[in-house]
């Protein structure tokens, strides 16, 4: 925890002498999530206060440093399902990097980034964007050890056409078992094509895990939001030694479309259904140890000002057990300037 | 660890100073003559809202509200992050805090 403490001050610190030799305009932002999430698993009750911060600074149009770090509580009853309650809180650093973007071609990052495989932890891995609280199944494959990369990765849009445009990311990441900052060593990437007049996404993803024997793991995905219907349609495959699975999620807004939103256009409603089928299972691959199944189905309502409420029912189907989860929260998505005061 | 870690922001920093050009002021628009100038600026805001509409309800519910301070973090994060244009960015931003 001290050691974070000490990398965060210094970001801090550079972050703000960096920032005075940049533009006015460059304000740089504070956001982020806090979550309150409660769940009953298969009887077991527990609770979950999430606080999700991110620093963001722009330093001139070329340079930006982002940066999110989580601290989670975890409050349980001792023995499962009796005892008493008591809870313990971890902290952890998802990333923190410096982005040189060179041109819409090509930006490079060094630090660390959140790994890069297929489009779970990129894009919805934050706990307001996610539609359903629980992470995939198969969300390990591809972001071992901690779903964070310590190394460079570069990214763009190789390719941009009205019709189509072609988006790639690669990376190395080095081994660190550092406390808060864990990552493995391996190299990756995932390339895309997006159709924006169709919505449509479809990519593929590798990585080869350079530790633990080697491994390969790839993936595929795709995302699709039908231009004129406020539903939002996303799968993703992976496969590796360890196991492979797939989910496909759907979520439906009771608007007329995505910008009308009232009432009940307030509304989401969100169906997910996950497989997965056990490999060769190793230490620290964070999978099942049997084949899954499992479906979901939750509600979540957009309120006012960035605040959301969610629920959810999901079964989970194993030879290693049958359960119940019911989880239920509320979250709050915050954004402000991370400087008082001064206009534009 | 921690050698390593403060001296590869030492070194970021030297960087970003070093190599990074001055930044350019926002939208140096000539608020002078003609209405060319206006109706290209209306436009570029319409083709802004066309663009902030397809990219930026993708992945998450699109923000109700950011302010013109926030705004060029948040592009800048969300063009990394997206992998937006350089004109896309410029044109959002338009709209975002004409
Ligand atoms: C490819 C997916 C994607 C697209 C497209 C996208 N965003 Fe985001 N956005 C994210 C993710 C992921 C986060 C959360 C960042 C995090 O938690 O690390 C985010 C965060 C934000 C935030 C919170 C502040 C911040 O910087 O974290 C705002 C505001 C935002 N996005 C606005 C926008 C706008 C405006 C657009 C259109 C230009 C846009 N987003 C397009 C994925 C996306």
């Amino acid at each position: 925890m001290s050691f974070s403490k000490n990398v965060f001050g210094t970001l801090l610190l550079f972050l703000c002498s960096a920032s005075a030799l940049f533009g006015q305009s460059d304000t740089p932002i504070l956001s982020g999530t806090v979550q309150f999430l409660g769940t009953s698993n298969a009887g077991a009750n527990f609770y979950q206060p999430v606080i999700v911060p991110i620093l963001a600074v722009p330093l001139g149009d070329h340079f930006f440093i982002e940066s999110r770090a989580e601290i989670q509580g975890f409050i349980a009853r001792d023995n499962g399902t009796t005892g008493p309650y008591s809870g313990q809180f971890i902290a952890t650093f998802d990333y923190a990097q410096l982005d040189y973007i060179a041109n819409s071609h090509l930006t490079i990052s060094v630090g660390r980034f959140l790994t890069p495989f297929n489009i779970y932890n990129e894009r919805y891995n934050a706990p307001w964007i996610k539609n359903l609280p629980d992470a995939a199944i198969i969300f390990p494959i591809g972001t071992r050890t901690s779903g964070s990369s310590d190394g460079a990765m570069v990214r763009g849009v190789a390719v941009a056409r009205k019709k189509f445009e072609v988006n790639y990311t690669a990376y190395f990441s080095a081994l660190t078992n550092v406390e808060n900052l864990g990552s493995g060593r391996a190299a990756g990437g995932r390339v895309g094509i997006f159709f924006p007049e169709k919505g449509f996404e479809i990519g593929t993803s590798y990585q080869r895990f350079l530790q633990n024997g080697e491994l390969n793991a790839s993936g595929a995905y795709l995302v699709w939001q039908p231009p004129r219907i406020p539903l939002d349609i996303r799968s993703e495959f992976a496969h590796s030694p360890n196991g492979q699975g797939y989910w496909l999620e759907s979520a439906y807004r009771f608007a007329k479309d995505r910008r009308n939103i009232s009432g009940i256009g307030r509304l989401q409603a969100v169906a997910r259904i996950q497989q997965y089928f056990n490999g060769t299972p190793q230490a620290g691959d964070s999978l099942p140890l049997a084949d899954t199944n499992r479906f979901d189905f939750g509600l979540n309502y957009y309120l006012p000002h960035d605040v959301r409420l969610n629920g959810s029912y999901g079964r989970q189907f194993s030879s290693l057990g049958n359960a119940n989860i019911w989880e239920y929260g509320i979250t709050y998505r915050f954004l402000f300037p991370a400087w008082p005061g001064g206009s534009r | 660890m921690k050698g390593r870690v403060t001296a590869f922001l030492a070194t970021a920093a030297l960087l970003a100073c070093g190599l990074s050009p001055v930044a350019s002021p926002q939208n140096p628009a000539p608020a002078q003559k003609s209405a060319t100038v206006t109706r290209t600026t209306a436009q570029q805001s319409k083709e802004g809202e066309r663009r902030f509409q397809a990219n930026c309800g993708r992945c998450h519910n699109a923000p109700e509200a950011i302010s013109p301070r926030e705004v060029k973090a948040v592009l800048q994060h969300m063009r990394v992050r997206a992998m937006l244009s350089a004109e896309d960015e410029q044109l959002i931003l338009k709209f975002l805090a004409p």
